[in-house]
């Protein structure tokens, strides 16, 4: 098998120029489904018949809440590529993953609560979601802040990477544990193709879009900081510095 | 004793002897588990509620916070000393698997460290006025928990023992990964009150206990490789 296309992912200048030429792409689509998703969303979705307009903080919550639950895997992966590999963007992922992924999960418990508070009449219980998601946001802080301590870059980058692989398995852990614990939340709903159902497509179509939006924008996210992140750690590379001539 | 005769388990015996030899010379590492354990259980009556009943509710939360806590605290010595003097780079240079060295200074941490805590316990336990009927439930229950709690913390402090000043980060990235066994601790004293049937509960402390052992020594080996190198 031809291994190239996995060797050229070991080089950040390979990367730089590649994922800026994605990212007009990628901004495109990603304000496309937005707009489209939010319109939709709030405008044209008939309201909830208990919770009413409340509800539509639902198309903000559900796909940032669900972003924020693949932060670890993400880290993980690319920590076993950089542990096993030696790969330097994996670990520029795994670096930059953590503060995001922080602010993600940050995100997910915010629109949460608003949305607990009406519906709840809280803004916060000490659920099993709920619980969960801070577990794993403060794990994320974990992740940051060994980073920041460990000032060796090379001891950092494994050090981190050991981490990620180490809270991945944990979290999933602490997601059953806490469930069995205390479960308030409601359970994920299935939706369906039928539009006499509750859960029909009026519902779940605007969603998709939502979704899509999301990772959109997670993915532009995390590539524009791993490119800062490649031009900070190769800033005395020539590559770099005839760019910066350039512009 | 030469690389060429010494046996996986005499360096284990080995390993464990010395760092029990350790702890018996330096009597604070004994004691000051122990005695943290104690304190921080009497803080919560006086920042609480003296009264019984109040108590008697928290009692077994207390408990595992109070122990939680102790083992956090002890954690720190578990590599420290040898890191400073070098012996934990000889450790590593041993030709015997790091996973069983590792697995012999967490044990005879535990020994020093956690023993206490779970053997103290049930007096402690009365003092806060804990539900009866639950006392084995608890020694039970701290017997398999804290060990996975000394496992765990091994990996932080694995990684961050070329840190000077460490004492808050370890707690940080240590204290999200406990809350399963606090969680199943806690969880199996209140249903051993309500009069469930406890053989599932311990199931899975006993299955978090064998996932850590197994598991766990070997993330502080590779943490261990990382730090040191």
């Amino acid at each position: 098998m031809d291994w190239t296309w996995f060797h050229k992912w070991g080089s950040p200048k390979w990367f730089y120029e590649l994922s800026g030429k994605w990212l007009p792409w990628l901004v495109g689509a990603m304000v496309t489904c937005l707009l489209i998703g939010v319109t939709w969303a709030l405008l044209f979705v008939p309201q909830d018949y208990q919770q009413g307009l409340t509800n539509r903080i639902f198309y903000v919550h559900v796909p940032v809440a669900s972003i924020s639950l693949a932060f670890f895997p993400l880290m993980a992966m690319a920590g076993t590529i950089f542990l096993v590999w030696r790969m330097k963007l994996a670990d520029v992922v795994v670096k930059v993953a953590a503060p995001l992924g922080a602010w993600f999960t940050a995100l997910a418990l915010a629109s949460g609560s608003i949305w607990g508070v009406d519906t709840w009449g809280t803004w916060w219980v000490w659920d099993g979601r709920l619980t969960s998601l801070l577990l794993q946001f403060f794990l994320l802080l974990g992740v940051v802040s060994l980073r920041t301590a460990l000032e060796d870059s090379e001891g950092a980058a494994r050090a981190c990477a050991l981490l990620s692989i180490v809270g991945c398995i944990n979290v999933v852990v602490i997601k059953y544990s806490v469930d069995w614990w205390n479960t308030l939340h409601q359970p994920s709903t299935n939706f369906t193709l039928a539009t006499d159902q509750a859960n029909g497509p009026e519902i779940w179509v605007p969603l998709i879009f939502m979704i899509v939006a999301v990772y959109l924008f997670f993915a532009i996210s995390l590539i524009l900081s791993t490119r800062n992140e490649i031009l900070q750690r190769e800033k005395r590379a020539q590559w770099v510095r005839d760019l910066v001539a350039k512009s | 004793m030469s690389a060429a005769r010494s046996t996986l388990a005499g360096a284990v015996v080995a390993t464990l002897r010395r760092d029990l030899l350790i702890a018996y010379k330096r009597k604070n590492d004994l004691f000051n588990p122990f005695m943290f354990f104690v304190l921080v259980a009497t803080l919560f009556p006086i920042g609480i509620s003296p009264e019984p009943e109040a108590l008697g509710e928290i009692s077994a939360g207390v408990l595992w916070i109070s122990a939680l806590l102790a083992s956090l605290l002890a954690m720190d010595n578990l590599y420290r000393a040898d890191f400073e003097d070098g012996s934990l780079e000889l450790l590593m240079l041993s030709p015997h698997p790091l996973y069983f060295l590792v697995l012999a200074k967490n044990f005879a941490h535990w020994l020093v460290s956690g023993l206490p805590i779970v053997l103290v316990s049930p007096l402690i336990a009365y003092m806060l006025n804990f539900p009866e009927g639950a006392y084995s439930t608890l020694v039970l229950t701290l017997l398999l928990g804290t060990p996975v709690l000394s496992l765990l913390g091994s990996i932080g402090v694995a990684l961050t023992v070329g840190l000077g000043s460490r004492g808050l980060i370890l707690a940080v990235i240590t204290l999200p990964m406990s809350v399963p066994v606090l969680i199943a601790g806690t969880l199996t004293v209140s249903q051993t009150l309500e009069g469930a049937s406890l053989s599932g509960y311990l199931a899975i402390m006993g299955a978090m206990l064998v996932a850590a052992l197994t598991l766990a020594p070997l993330a502080s080996a590779a943490a261990l490789r990382i730090s040191v190198n």
